[in-house]
């Protein structure tokens, strides 16, 4: 989607103004036809009132009203119309900034970058909308330009130390305006912040409902919520302090210029120089004036946030990947056999871990992190510069970037389901418009234990899994994410503590599940590869051997059966 | 674990009962109300008394008067602009300050009410439902106090008063500026009910938008391990462009909206110009009140326009109000007063049959006794109704028939005291968001240091505490130091010691620790137990080995019941369990041994 590169703020607005060009062009010319007409109206009624009213004549009273309703026809039209094409080209361009920054943050190859899951999804939904923002400054700074050159000669016509006397008492009451916003700013953000900090102690305290309950505390938590709650008031109250000396300073500013205006008029009318007509004109355009000068004003400020949007979204578009790219073009798909020699990343140092094809090893860390370490090189998310030592599968080196052809599957520890139903997420492994085979999904249920979460869903294969499965609970999660891989049938495939969320007796059937589907005694098609990373006797009684970590090597190798007997670091891991 | 698959929801109150308990939150503070809206009318006022004299000069003017009467409309208008600047100003702070303490009570109400559901409410209606309430509806409110409701009063007073100085002038001619109140109803009528459901579906699609890629980020390893990214960007697209469509429709109509405000513009306007042209005509108008009336409706463009574009945030908080007022008003079920206490430390469970949907039942009869001080340990398979027990013995969850008894006092009889007596530690584990010292005092609000570190040593958390770059006082949970999950059960633990029951329902999760962490836990639990009665939901048979007791529940009975040592002699289900947990049954005749 990325055509030209875009690695800067001002990138980003300067493609979305060009690609959007048409209709930004159409929309502002049309806005700008609408704000003529609507400084034309104060003039208007100054010229009913002058002719019409003051006159006594019907013909001129229908003539002068009949021109006041084409006015707002083609007010109303051009408003109509320009505003549309310019939402259309809003829209249509936050859309594309949202699918490019997904498909960025998205990338197989990673995405290098200090920002938070949080952080990123607020790029992709607020500052997205913030960018596609401009194309609706843009017109509207056109239309305050127009209306305040139709209002500048209207009221130079009329005469000019008067005209002089509003346009440039105008702009200088605004920008003395100006000056206090930031005052405004700061306490409008404080008081948001405050805001926020209370909906963030809500939703924290509701979320620990159940245990807050369990003890007995949810008095304790009332009180703590209304202390913020409280903060949070006194804050909104100093806002409308603030805001409240914000709107006196500029009613009194903006009424003592309009008086100002409407004297002057009124004494150049008392002697004669401009008619009565042009005197109602003054005072109407005066007041009008206010309006595109104040957007003037505020402008430039609303770029800056857009500008500021833009420049968030730049840099995520413009991080570096995590993964390199194979030196050599992509060759025939690597053998499934993995082959560590040296390794050292994060706590692991100088691990040695060989596992052939059809081999089912497990692997016992006595460190948690050397578990996680080794599940995170294996997964291929660690680019080969991060770690030191060998790590290879077949012939190639772990941690580059394959688009397919990739023999290895790690499934995460923590098991992620999406929207939809059981069946959807039990299929979203197996290749697409592939109909799953009901006798290998029966297998893999089996295998995983998935068919008891299966049997209690009351939908079957059709029940509704909500947004990250929170509708399911841990370990029917772990089952499902397991009967998912399992069903993939990848040529190796690697498993970090797939049990740790089910009971004993289930994870034993897991276990003899695993070893059945992916091992059988006499295997009938090409032989699997597996490789777990666990603690759970049940699961390391089933592999072929054991690969014993500690301080971050393989110290040791064996049966489970042998390295109980034989190593006390072993039993002390796996034996309760 | 049962509650998986239930759904219901939560009250929602009517139109009437949401005024009812605005206006009652309004009269309680009614010197603030009334000082809002004689600020607001006042400022308002000055407004139309300004425009009032510029009429005045306008007839002077025709009149041909002397130059001097500039200086007496220069004298009023000076003071209008003074005094209705002020005035509007101290009406904005008066409304936002009356808007802040209004909020504050009905989120400080919701969240306390929350806080005292009944647990199978809870349970039932999902934490969904209730955080969308505490969180974007009361935002909503917020948001709406903060800037709508003042531009909407102000606005409000200003069309008011122009049309009272319009018939001051003249009747008719306030009959003609009137015409514009049914020409803005009629333009609302057309367009809320046709806005509100796009909107509504703009909002859901925007939604679902966001949590299409919240899923893919936060399961990004699962979208590249399985390649689903063309799945997920394919969905993603259709939900971006779903908001874009709707987004764009709604606009659409926005735009046909402001057309038939522009044509009631165009329609009132001229209907004052002709209304003063024939008053004029006839000698009962000057053209200075004309144009005076001409001005004042063109300075309403303004104000009218913003407050008929916010009515769809108006509405938006009207839904959000209707939503926290239905919880306000859920009626208050606990017994309030202790009608009786229990008699020792003793819990006794008679025939217990429960489910969670009629004709499911989950616990067939269950009978159990506790004596003051004894440790019982649940032990079965997922879905025997383990958790389920304990929630009733907890009394979280009431039975269908049955009874539950602490020290002789049926639960429901306890009232307040209930929490005090039995407390119930749970597979969530949360840590709250702040100090650490502060989540601990959630249990014993008002303890010193002290205590805390006392009770965070009996649990064996005292050296990471300890350890933490701020000891007990750094800022733990969502954005604070991470603790893993073996630190917040143990802070979990520590909270329950601090609570000091003299029961103890434990069922939480130790697995997720690994072997080494949950034997830690299993210590820390068995402390934190000591001298109290405790059932506990064993997910770990070295739990039950430790139990002075054992009950084996299957499909919603107990089935076997003894000492560990007993059970195990007796060769029974227990003892199976208990062998497929030690794994010392090999299950693969395969022991090839391959040394690398």
């Amino acid at each position: 989607m990325t055509t030209a590169t875009v690695d800067t703020g001002g990138a980003v607005l300067r493609r979305t103004v060009a690609r959007n060009r048409r209709r930004l062009t159409v929309g502002s010319a049309l806005i700008g036809v609408h704000q003529v007409c609507e400084s034309l109206v104060p003039i208007l009624i100054g010229v009913i009132v002058d002719r019409a009213v003051a006159t006594g004549d019907g013909y001129a009273l229908a003539r002068w009203i009949a021109a006041l309703g084409l006015l707002f026809t083609v007010l109303t039209v051009a408003y109509r119309f320009g505003a549309r094409q310019l939402m259309q080209a809003i829209a249509d361009e936050a859309h594309l900034l949202r699918l490019d920054l997904a498909a960025t943050v998205l990338r197989p190859r990673g995405l290098r970058t200090e920002q938070a899951t949080g952080d990123l999804l607020s790029v992709a939904t607020v500052d997205t909308d913030q960018t596609s923002y401009v194309l609706d400054y843009i017109p509207r700074l056109v239309g305050a330009v127009v209306a305040i050159g139709i209002s500048a000669a209207a009221l130079l016509a009329i005469d000019v130390p008067l005209g002089l006397t509003v346009l440039v008492g105008t702009p200088l009451v605004l920008l003395a305006l100006q000056a206090a916003t930031p005052a405004l700013t700061r306490r409008a953000e404080a008081q948001q912040e405050l805001a926020g900090e209370a909906t963030a102690v809500a939703t924290d305290l509701v979320s620990g409902l159940r245990p807050l309950a369990g003890i007995g505390a949810t008095g304790a938590a009332a009180d703590r919520y209304r202390e913020v709650s409280g903060r949070s008031r006194l804050a909104m109250v100093r806002a409308a302090r603030a805001q409240g000396a914000y709107t006196a300073a500029s009613g009194v500013g903006s009424a003592l210029l309009a008086g100002a205006a409407a004297v002057l008029a009124g004494w150049f009318a008392l002697r004669g120089d401009i008619s009565v007509g042009e005197l109602i004109t003054v005072i109407g355009l005066a007041q009008f004036l206010m309006e595109p000068m104040g957007l003037l004003a505020v402008i430039p400020g609303w770029v800056a946030q857009a500008r500021g949007s833009a420049n968030r979204i730049a840099a995520v578009l413009a991080a570096p990947a995590v993964l390199p790219e194979p030196a050599a073009p992509a060759e025939a798909a690597p053998e499934p056999e993995l082959n560590l020699a040296g390794l050292s990343y994060s706590t692991l140092s100088d691990l040695d871990l060989e596992v052939r094809g059809g081999e089912f090893v497990a692997v016992v860390a006595t460190r948690a992190t050397d578990g996680d370490a080794l599940a995170a090189v294996l997964s291929g998310r660690v680019p080969p510069d991060d770690y030191r030592g060998e790590a290879r599968l077949g012939g190639s080196v772990l941690g580059q970037h394959r688009a397919d052809g990739w023999p290895l599957h790690a499934e995460p520890h923590h098991p992620d389901l999406f929207t939809g139903t059981i069946g959807s997420n039990l299929t979203a492994g197996a290749a697409e418009g592939d109909e799953p085979d009901q006798e290998l999904l029966a297998a893999a249920l089996r295998a995983s234990a998935a068919d008891q979460v299966l049997r209690a869903a009351p939908g079957g294969l059709a029940h509704p899994v909500a947004e990250r499965g929170a509708s399911l609970s841990g370990g029917q999660r772990q089952r499902l994410a397991l009967a998912r891989a399992l069903l993939a049938r990848p040529p190796l495939l690697v498993l970090h503590h797939p049990t740790t969320a089910v009971d004993a007796v289930t994870e034993h059937a897991i276990a003899r599940g695993l070893r059945a589907l992916r091992h059988p005694e006499r295997a009938s098609g090409p032989a699997q590869t597996t490789v777990v990373i666990t603690s759970s006797p049940a699961l390391l009684a089933v592999a072929d051997r054991v690969v014993l970590v500690e301080q971050g090597r393989a110290v040791a190798t064996g049966t489970h059966t042998d390295l109980s007997r034989t190593e006390d670091a072993y039993r002390r891991a796996v034996l309760r | 674990m049962s509650d998986v698959f239930t759904a219901a929801v939560l009250p929602i109150a009517s139109a009437r009962d949401s005024r009812r308990y605005l206006s009652a939150a309004l009269r309680e503070r009614w010197p603030g109300l009334a000082g809002a809206l004689a600020a607001g009318a006042v400022g308002a006022a000055a407004g139309v008394a300004t425009v009032y004299t510029l009429g005045v000069l306008v007839d002077r003017v025709r009149e041909g008067a002397a130059v001097g009467v500039v200086a007496g409309v220069a004298a009023v208008l000076v003071g209008c602009a003074v005094l209705g600047g002020l005035a509007t100003g101290l009406g904005t702070y008066l409304t936002g300050r009356l808007g802040a303490s209004v909020l504050a009570e009905l989120r400080e109400r919701v969240l306390a009410r929350v806080l005292r559901l009944p647990s199978a409410m809870v349970e039932g209606a999902g934490q969904g439902d209730l955080l969308s309430r505490v969180g974007s509806d009361a935002t909503t409110i917020g948001k709406a106090v903060a800037d709508v409701i003042p531009t909407m009063a102000s606005s409000v007073l200003l069309g008011t008063l122009s049309l009272l100085a319009m018939a001051g002038l003249d009747w008719r001619l306030g009959l003609a500026g009137a015409v514009a109140v049914p020409l803005y109803v009629l333009a609302l009528r057309w367009y809320l009910p046709r806005s509100s459901p796009v909107y509504a579906r703009e909002r859901l699609a925007g939604a679902q938008s966001s949590q299409h890629l919240v899923e893919s980020l936060h399961g990004v390893r699962t979208v590249h391990a399985y390649r689903l990214l063309g799945w997920r960007m394919r969905g993603l697209e259709a939900a971006s462009a779903a908001r874009r469509d709707l987004s764009v429709s709604v606009f659409t109509l926005f735009t046909r909206f402001v057309g038939r405000v522009n044509r009631a513009e165009f329609l009132v306007l001229s209907a004052i110009l002709v209304t003063g042209f024939l008053l004029v005509r006839d000698g009962s108008l000057t053209v200075g009140e004309t144009a005076a009336a001409a001005v004042l409706f063109h300075r309403l463009f303004n104000p009218i326009g913003m407050l008929l574009f916010v009515f769809d945030e108006v509405q938006l908080a009207g839904a959000s109000l209707a939503r926290l007022v239905g919880v306000v008003d859920i009626p208050e079920t606990e017994e309030p007063v202790a009608a009786q206490e229990p008699a020792d430390a003793s819990v006794e469970l008679v025939d217990v049959v429960f489910g969670y949907s009629p004709g499911v039942p989950v616990l067939h009869g269950v009978t159990l006794r506790l004596a003051p001080g004894e440790r019982v340990a649940l032990v079965g398979t997922t879905g025997a109704g383990k958790s389920t027990l304990a929630a009733i013995a907890a009394g979280v969850l009431r039975p269908d028939s049955g009874a539950a008894l602490a020290g002789g006092a049926p639960l429901p009889k306890l009232g307040p005291l209930l929490r005090r007596h039995i407390a119930m530690v749970t597979q969530e584990t949360r840590v709250f968001a702040g100090p650490l010292a502060a989540d601990l005092r959630l249990a014993k609000p008002g303890a010193a240091d002290d205590e805390l570190r006392a009770a965070l040593s009996v649990v064996d958390a005292l050296d990471w505490v300890d350890a933490l770059p701020d000891g007990l006082a750094t800022a733990v949970g969502e954005g604070g130091h991470p603790l893993t999950a073996a630190q917040a059960q143990q802070v979990a633990l520590a909270r329950l010691v601090l609570a000091e029951p003299a029961v103890v329902v434990l069922d939480e999760a130790t697995a997720e620790a690994g072997s080494q962490g949950a034997r830690v836990l299993e210590e820390a639990a068995s402390a934190a137990m000591r001298g109290r009665t405790a059932l506990i939901v064993a997910h770990r048979l070295t739990q039950a080995a430790a139990a002075d007791r054992v009950c084996v529940l299957e499909d919603g009975r107990i089935v076997e019941e003894g000492h560990h040592d007993e059970l195990l002699k007796a060769d029974g289900y227990y003892a199976g369990l208990w062998r497929a947990w030690q794994a010392r049954t090999p299950t693969s005749t395969e022991t090839k041994v391959r040394l690398t």
